[in-house]
C-alpha cells in the first residue's frame, strides 16, 4: 500500500462517516416510526407498512392486510382490526439495518449515535489541544523554572490512574455529553503537552528560527511562520490517533452503562443492548461495532499517513 | 542513576496522596451513600441513623477523610462496606486475576505483535505485509467489548470450545494440581485473546513502522553493503535498536496490568480489580474505591519508573534524558 | 418441542421425587445417602456474612436459610387470610386465652452440625441478638411488639407479646435460629469484626463446606438435619457472577443449573430448550408511576386519573415484560387476602382521558399539540434509574401514550444516587418505581401523609386525612377479619385518588435444568423445599 493511499483512504472513510451521520437523515428515505408492540426486533431490510390514524396513533407492522372493509394489522401479541375510515395515511417503508427492542430504526440511531460520538470525541480533542498546547508552549518558552514546574505537574497528573478516575466520575455523576467531553479532554491533554513542548524545544534551536530571530522578526511572526507549520504535522498525527482512542473510550463507557444518559443513542450503548440479544438480534450489536471500527480505522489510517509523509519529508 | 530512582520512589508518596485525595473528593461529592442502598421502607429514623453511624457516614466529610488517611498510613485499608471483608484481603483476592489476565494479554500482545511486525518488515509492501497490515488495522479498530461478545457467542455458545465466563469451573477446588492449572488456562484463553489480539495489532503496526525506519538508517546500509545476510541484519542490527520503543511501550503498558480491562472483566465475569472498582463505585463502597485508586496510582508511577530504568539500561543514550 | 412450562402460583406441586421410599444409611453406620447429585445455582452477589444478623441483602438471606433453621415455615396460602405456618424447628405451638402468650415445643431430636442439641436456649439467644442495638439487625424493628422470649425447659419456649395483632407468629418467626453454645461467648459489639465463616454451624438441610469469596460457595448435605428424610441432593453450589446477563449465558451454556430470575424478554432463548424448565409465578411486587401530589399539575386527582386512563398498561406488559404480568389495581396485590375484590384497574381510554383533562381545565389553546392551562403547558418529567432498562422502556412508552392526549413528557434517566436525592427532596414530578410487598400488610409506610422534614418513602407526598385516620384504626384491630373492611376502604380511596398509576403486578420467571425435579418455587424463597429436590445427575459433578 503506498503511503499516501493510507491517508487518502482514511480521509475518505472519515469523510463518508461524518457525511453519513450528519447528512444521512436528510438524504436517506424517512425511516418507519417506532411501534414497540409490533415492529420490534425486525431484521435488516425488513419491509413494513406504516399506518397513521386520525386519532394520532401510528401502527407499524411487517404483516398488514389491506382490504376495502377492514385493515388487519398483525403483531406478536395481538392483531388489530382497523376501519379504513379512521386511516389518514398508509406508507410502505423499510428498516435498512433492522429495528431494536423498542421498534426504533437502527440506521437512524446509528447516525444519531455517530453525531454524539463524533461531537463528544471532537470536543474532547479540542479541549485537549487547547489545554495541552498552551501548557506545552508555556513550558517550552517560559524559562527553566516554568518548564520544571509545569512538567512536574504533567507528570503528577499522568500518575493518576486515568481509567479508574474516568470510571469513578462517570459512574458517580453520569455527566451529560458536554461534561463527558470535558472530562475526556481533561484526562488526555498531558501527552499532548509533552509532545508540543518537545517539538517547540527541538525547533527553537533550528537554524532558520535563529536566523529569523536574528533578522529581528517578532515572536508572533516566528510562531506563525515557523513553529505552527512544523507543529502541524506531529500534532495532526497525534490528534487523529487520540480522536480514535477517545471514540473507543466513550464507547467503552457507554457499553459499561456509565456513559451519557442511556436514553440517548450512542454506539457503545447500542452494542451493550445488542449483546443481550446476540442470537435473536445480531444486527443490534453488529452495526454499531462496525461503525466504531470504521471510524477508528479511518482515523488510524490518517494518523499513519501523516506520519509517513512527515518522515518522508524529514529524510528529503 | 540509583539516586534518581530513589528520588522518584520518594516522590511516589506525595503523588499517591494527591491521587487518593482527588478520589476521595470525587466519591464524597457524589450523591447517595452506601446506607442509601440498604435503606428500605420500614426502617425507622433511628435505625437509619444507626446504619449511617455503622459506616462512619454520619461524620462530617473532613473527619471521614482524615480517618481514612490515618488508616492508610498504618496500612489498614479499612473494611468493605458491601462484602464486609478487610480491603487488603479483597485486593489480595482480586489483584492476581487481573495481573494474570493482563499479563497473558500483554504476552500475546507483544509476542504476536513482534512476530507479525518482523515478518512484515522483512519484505516491506510484499503480500504478507499488505495482508497483515490490513488485518491488523481492522483488529486495532475493533472495540474489545464487541469482539468479546462475538467471541463468547461463537466459541462458547455455538462451538462450545471454551467456557463463557469466570476463572474456574464449578467446584474446581476439588481438582488436582495439573488439572486445576489446565482448567484455569482453559478459562483464560478467550478473555486474554480478546484483550491481547487487539493490542497485538496496534503493537505490530507501531513496531513495523519503527523497524522500517531503522532499516533505512545509515549503518544498516553499510552492513548491507558489506554483504551481511538479511536475516542477520534484521535480527541483530535492526531489532535491537528497535527494542527501545518496544520497551517504552511495555513500560507504559505495565499499569495496564492493574487497571486491566474493566470491560473485559465485566463481559467475562473475571473476578479482577476493574470489576471491583465498578461495583464499588456504584455501591458507594468508599474504602474499596479509595484502595483501588491508590493501587492504580502506585502501579502507574512504578510502571513509568520501570520503563525509564529499562530504557536507560538498554540504550545509554537515553539515560540522561529520561532520568 | 417445547418443554412443558410449569406454573406454580397457588398450587402446591406434588413432590415428584421418585416413587419408592429412598433408602440410605444413617451417619452412624457411615456414608451418605446413595442418591446425590449437585445443583449449581447462579447468584449475583456473594454472601455478606455467615452470621444472618449481619447481612443486609436478600440473596445472603436465601443462602443462609439453608444453614440456619426457623421455628416455622411460612406457607403461600395468603389469598384468603394471612399466611399460615408449617412446623419446622417448632413442632407445635399453643396460644394463651388472651392470645398474648405463645408457647412453642421444639423438636427434641434437632441437632447442630457439631452434634450439640438445638434447644430453647438457642431461641432465647437468637431473640437477644435480634433485638440488640450493638448487633443492629436491619429488621430488628419487627420484634418491637415482643416483650420477652424465655425458656420454659430445654425444648419449650414462651413468647409474650405487648398486644394482640394478626402477625404475632410471623414477627416471632422472622429471623433464623443461631447456635447459642457456639456464639454466645462472642460479645455483641465484637460481632462486626468476627470472621463468621469459622463459626458457621448448620441446623438446616445443608452445611458449609467451602467458600471462595466472590466466586463460589459449596454446601453439602447435613446428615444431622432434624427432618426426615434427609435432602436428596448431595451438594448445592452457588456460583457468583456479578452480571445478570452473564448468568443467563452460563445457564444456557450449562455451567449453572438454576437461575432464580430471568428477564422476560430473554425467555425465547430459554423456551426453545428441551433441557431447561421455566417456572412462572407472582413476584409479589408491582411497578408503578409515583406522581407528585402535593403541588403542581398533578395535585388534582382528576388529572392523575386522566393520566392513568391514557396509559396503555397492557402494551407495557406486552412490550416490556414479554406478556408476563397483569395490570395492577391498587396498593395491595390482587393475590393477597386483603385485596379489595370490588376494585378494577382504570380502563385504557385515550378519548376519555382527553375529555377528563379538558374538564379539569387543560386544553390545547395555542395549537402546539400539547394541552395547557393559564398559559402553562402540561409538561411532566418522568424519572427512571439509569441502571434499569425495563423502567426506562416504561418511561418511553408512557411518553408515547401521554403525547397522544396532549401531555408532554420528558423522560430523564438518572443515576441511582442522584435519583434518591431528588426523591428524598420530594422534587420529582414522576418516577417509575417498583415495590415488593411483604405478606404482612402494612400500608402506613407508603400511604400515610409524611411528617414535614422527615425522610419518607411516600415520594409523592400523598396526604389524605381519611386514609390517615383509617390507617390508625387498622393498627389497633387485633384480627385480620376486622381489619378487612377498613383495608378495603383505604384501597378504594387510594384507587380513586390515583397518587400512583398502578402499572403491572410483576411476574418472576425462574429457570432451571430439567434434570432438577420436585422443586416448588415461590416468591418467598427459591429454596422453599430444597430438601425435596432431586437431580438426575448422570453427568456426575
Amino acid at each position: 500500500m503506498r503511503h499516501a493511499d493510507g491517508l487518502h483512504v482514511g480521509s475518505v472513510g472519515l469523510g463518508l462517516l461524518v457525511a453519513l451521520c450528519v447528512l444521512g437523515p436528510a438524504v436517506l428515505p424517512a425511516p418507519p416510526a417506532a411501534d414497540p408492540a409490533r415492529s420490534a426486533l425486525l431484521p435488516p431490510g425488513a419491509a413494513v407498512t406504516e399506518i397513521t390514524l386520525s386519532d394520532g396513533r401510528v401502527l407499524v407492522s411487517p404483516d398488514v392486510t389491506v382490504a376495502t372493509e377492514a385493515i388487519v394489522v398483525r403483531g406478536p401479541y395481538r392483531d388489530t382490526e382497523l376501519s379504513p375510515a379512521d386511516v389518514v395515511s398508509i406508507r410502505e417503508g423499510r428498516f435498512l439495518l433492522g429495528s431494536d427492542r423498542m421498534g426504533r430504526d437502527i440506521a437512524s440511531r446509528l447516525m444519531a449515535g455517530g453525531r454524539f460520538s463524533l461531537a463528544i470525541a471532537g470536543l474532547a480533542v479540542i479541549i485537549a489541544l487547547l489545554v495541552g498546547g498552551s501548557v506545552g508552549v508555556a513550558a517550552a518558552t517560559g524559562g527553566p523554572l516554568t518548564d520544571s514546574v509545569l512538567m512536574r505537574l504533567v507528570d503528577a497528573l499522568m500518575a493518576f490512574p486515568l481509567l479508574f478516575l474516568l470510571i469513578l466520575v462517570a459512574t458517580l455523576f453520569r455527566p451529560g455529553p458536554a461534561a463527558l467531553a470535558l472530562i475526556l479532554g481533561m484526562t488526555s491533554w498531558m501527552g499532548l503537552a509533552r509532545l508540543v513542548r518537545g517539538q517547540v524545544l527541538a525547533l527553537r534551536g533550528r537554524s532558520f528560527i535563529l536566523a529569523a530571530q536574528a533578522a529581528g522578526a517578532s515572536k508572533t511572526f516566528v510562531a506563525r511562520r515557523h513553529f505552527l507549520p512544523n507543529l502541524a504535522g506531529p500534532l495532526s498525527q497525534d490528534t487523529a490517533l487520540r480522536l480514535g482512542d477517545l471514540v473507543l473510550a466513550e464507547a467503552a463507557l457507554s457499553y459499561l452503562g456509565i456513559g451519557i444518559s442511556p436514553g440517548l443513542p450512542t454506539w457503545g450503548g447500542m452494542v451493550a443492548q445488542g449483546h443481550r440479544v446476540m442470537v435473536e438480534g445480531w444486527w443490534l450489536a453488529t452495526f454499531p461495532g462496525l461503525a466504531i471500527a470504521a471510524l477508528v480505522i479511518s482515523l488510524a489510517l490518517i494518523g499513519d499517513g501523516v506520519q509517513e509523509r512527515l518522515s518522508r519529508g524529514a529524510v528529503s | 542513576m540509583v539516586r534518581t530512582v530513589v528520588r522518584r520512589l520518594l516522590l511516589l508518596i506525595p503523588m499517591v496522596w494527591l491521587v487518593a485525595t482527588l478520589a476521595f473528593v470525587v466519591v464524597a461529592a457524589a450523591p447517595g451513600t452506601y446506607a442509601d442502598t440498604v435503606d428500605h421502607p420500614g426502617l425507622s429514623a433511628e435505625q437509619r441513623a444507626e446504619l449511617e453511624a455503622r459506616y462512619g457516614l454520619d461524620q462530617p466529610v473532613h473527619r471521614q477523610y482524615l480517618r481514612w488517611l490515618g488508616s492508610l498510613a498504618t496500612g489498614d485499608l479499612g473494611v468493605s462496606f458491601v462484602t464486609k471483608e478487610p480491603v487488603l484481603r479483597l485486593l489480595a483476592r482480586t489483584l492476581p486475576p487481573t495481573i494474570l489476565l493482563g499479563g497473558a494479554a500483554l504476552l500475546l500482545d507483544f509476542v504476536v505483535g513482534i512476530l507479525l511486525a518482523v515478518a512484515a518488515a522483512r519484505r516491506p509492501h510484499g503480500w504478507f505485509d499488505r495482508v497483515s497490515s490490513f488485518i491488523g488495522l481492522g483488529l486495532a479498530g475493533l472495540p474489545s467489548f464487541w469482539l468479546a461478545g462475538l467471541a463468547i457467542l461463537v466459541f462458547a455458545l455455538v462451538l462450545g470450545w471454551f467456557p463463557a465466563s469466570h476463572m474456574r469451573s464449578v467446584a474446581a477446588s476439588g481438582l488436582s494440581g495439573p488439572a486445576r492449572l489446565a482448567d484455569l488456562l482453559h478459562h483464560l484463553i478467550l478473555p486474554a485473546c480478546c484483550l491481547g489480539l487487539v493490542g497485538a495489532a496496534g503493537t505490530a503496526r507501531y513496531l513495523r513502522a519503527t523497524l522500517l525506519d531503522v532499516h533505512g538508517e545509515r549503518y544498516i546500509l553499510a552492513a548491507r553493503a558489506r554483504g551481511l545476510s538479511d536475516r542477520r541484519i534484521l535480527w541483530i542490527h535492526t531489532l535491537r535498536p528497535a527494542l527501545l520503543p518496544v520497551i517504552t511501550l511495555l513500560g507504559l503498558s505495565l499499569p495496564f496490568l492493574v487497571s486491566g480491562s474493566v470491560v473485559i472483566e465485566t463481559v467475562f465475569a473475571w473476578p479482577g480489580v476493574g470489576l471491583t472498582l465498578l461495583s464499588a463505585a456504584h455501591a458507594r463502597d468508599i474504602p474499596v474505591v479509595m484502595a483501588v485508586t491508590v493501587l492504580g496510582a502506585v502501579a502507574v508511577l512504578l510502571g513509568s519508573l520501570v520503563a525509564d530504568v529499562l530504557a536507560a539500561v538498554v540504550d545509554p543514550r537515553t539515560r540522561e534524558e529520561s532520568l | 418441542m417445547k418443554k412443558l412450562v410449569s406454573v406454580s402460583v397457588f398450587l402446591v406441586l406434588a413432590a415428584a421425587c421418585g416413587s419408592e421410599e429412598p433408602t440410605y444409611t444413617t451417619p452412624a453406620s457411615g456414608g451418605p445417602p446413595d442418591r446425590g447429585g449437585t445443583v449449581v445455582v447462579g447468584i449475583v452477589s456473594d454472601v455478606q456474612s455467615w452470621n444472618p444478623y449481619l447481612v443486609e441483602d436478600l440473596e445472603s438471606e436465601h443462602v443462609l436459610s439453608l444453614l440456619y433453621p426457623s421455628l416455622a415455615v411460612e406457607q403461600t396460602d395468603y389469598h384468603r387470610h394471612p399466611p399460615s405456618f408449617a412446623p419446622s424447628l417448632a413442632t407445635s405451638w399453643t396460644w394463651s386465652e388472651d392470645h398474648r402468650v405463645l408457647t412453642l415445643e421444639l423438636n427434641p431430636d434437632a441437632r447442630w452440625s457439631d452434634g450439640a442439641p438445638i434447644t430453647s436456649r438457642d431461641v432465647v439467644f437468637t431473640w437477644r441478638a435480634q433485638t440488640s442495638p450493638e448487633v443492629g439487625w436491619l429488621y430488628g424493628y419487627v420484634k418491637d411488639f415482643i416483650e420477652t422470649v424465655e425458656a420454659v425447659d430445654d425444648h419449650t419456649v414462651r413468647a409474650t407479646f405487648s398486644h394482640v395483632y394478626p402477625y404475632q407468629l410471623m414477627d416471632l418467626n422472622d429471623g433464623p435460629i443461631i447456635p447459642a453454645h457456639a456464639w454466645s461467648e462472642i460479645p455483641f459489639d465484637a460481632w462486626g469484626d468476627t470472621d463468621w465463616k469459622a463459626h458457621a454451624l448448620s441446623g438446616g438441610p445443608f452445611s458449609l463446606s467451602d467458600h471462595t469469596p466472590q466466586q463460589e460457595i459449596v454446601l453439602t448435605r447435613n446428615p444431622s438435619y432434624f427432618r426426615a428424610p434427609l435432602p436428596h441432593l448431595g451438594r448445592v453450589v452457588f456460583r457468583i457472577s456479578p452480571s445478570a446477563d452473564g448468568l443467563l449465558t452460563q445457564l444456557l451454556a450449562g455451567e449453572i443449573d438454576f437461575l432464580q430470575s430471568v428477564p422476560p424478554d430473554r425467555l425465547d432463548r430459554v423456551a426453545s430448550r428441551d433441557d431447561l424448565e421455566m417456572v412462572i409465578y407472582d413476584n409479589r411486587s408491582y411497578t408503578h408511576i409515583c406522581w407528585k401530589t402535593d403541588s403542581g399539575p398533578m395535585a388534582d386527582p382528576a388529572v392523575r386519573n386522566a393520566l392513568t386512563t391514557a396509559i396503555d398498561r397492557q402494551k407495557i406488559i406486552d412490550v416490556v415484560y414479554a406478556g408476563f404480568g397483569r395490570i395492577a389495581v391498587g396498593p395491595v396485590l390482587s393475590p393477597f387476602w386483603a385485596f379489595n375484590r370490588e376494585l378494577r384497574p382504570l380502563p385504557f381510554d385515550p378519548g376519555a382521558a382527553r375529555a377528563a383533562l379538558e374538564a379539569a381545565g387543560w386544553t390545547d389553546s395555542d395549537g402546539d399539540g400539547f394541552v395547557d392551562r393559564n398559559g402553562q403547558t402540561l409538561s411532566i418529567e418522568i424519572l427512571a434509574p439509569a441502571e434499569n432498562e425495563l423502567r426506562q422502556d416504561i418511561a418511553l412508552l408512557v411518553e408515547g401514550d401521554l403525547e397522544q392526549v396532549g401531555v408532554r413528557v420528558e423522560p430523564r434517566f438518572v443515576e441511582w444516587g442522584t435519583l434518591m436525592a431528588i426523591l428524598d427532596a420530594g422534587e420529582a414530578d414522576a418516577v417509575v418505581n417498583m415495590w415488593e410487598e411483604p405478606t404482612q400488610i402494612d400500608l402506613e409506610g407508603l400511604w400515610h401523609s409524611p411528617a414535614p422534614g422527615e425522610p419518607t418513602f411516600n415520594f409523592g407526598r400523598y396526604a389524605n386525612p381519611e386514609v390517615d385516620e383509617l390507617l390508625r384504626e387498622v393498627a389497633e384491630l387485633t384480627n385480620f377479619a376486622e381489619q378487612k373492611p377498613l383495608l378495603d376502604r383505604i384501597q378504594a380511596l387510594i384507587v380513586a385518588d390515583q397518587p400512583y398509576t398502578f402499572l403491572v403486578e410483576n411476574t418472576r420467571i425462574t429457570v432451571h435444568s430439567a434434570l432438577i425435579d420436585g422443586a416448588e418455587i415461590n416468591a418467598a424463597t427459591p429454596f422453599f423445599n430444597i430438601d425435596e429436590w432431586t437431580v438426575d445427575d448422570a453427568a456426575g459433578r
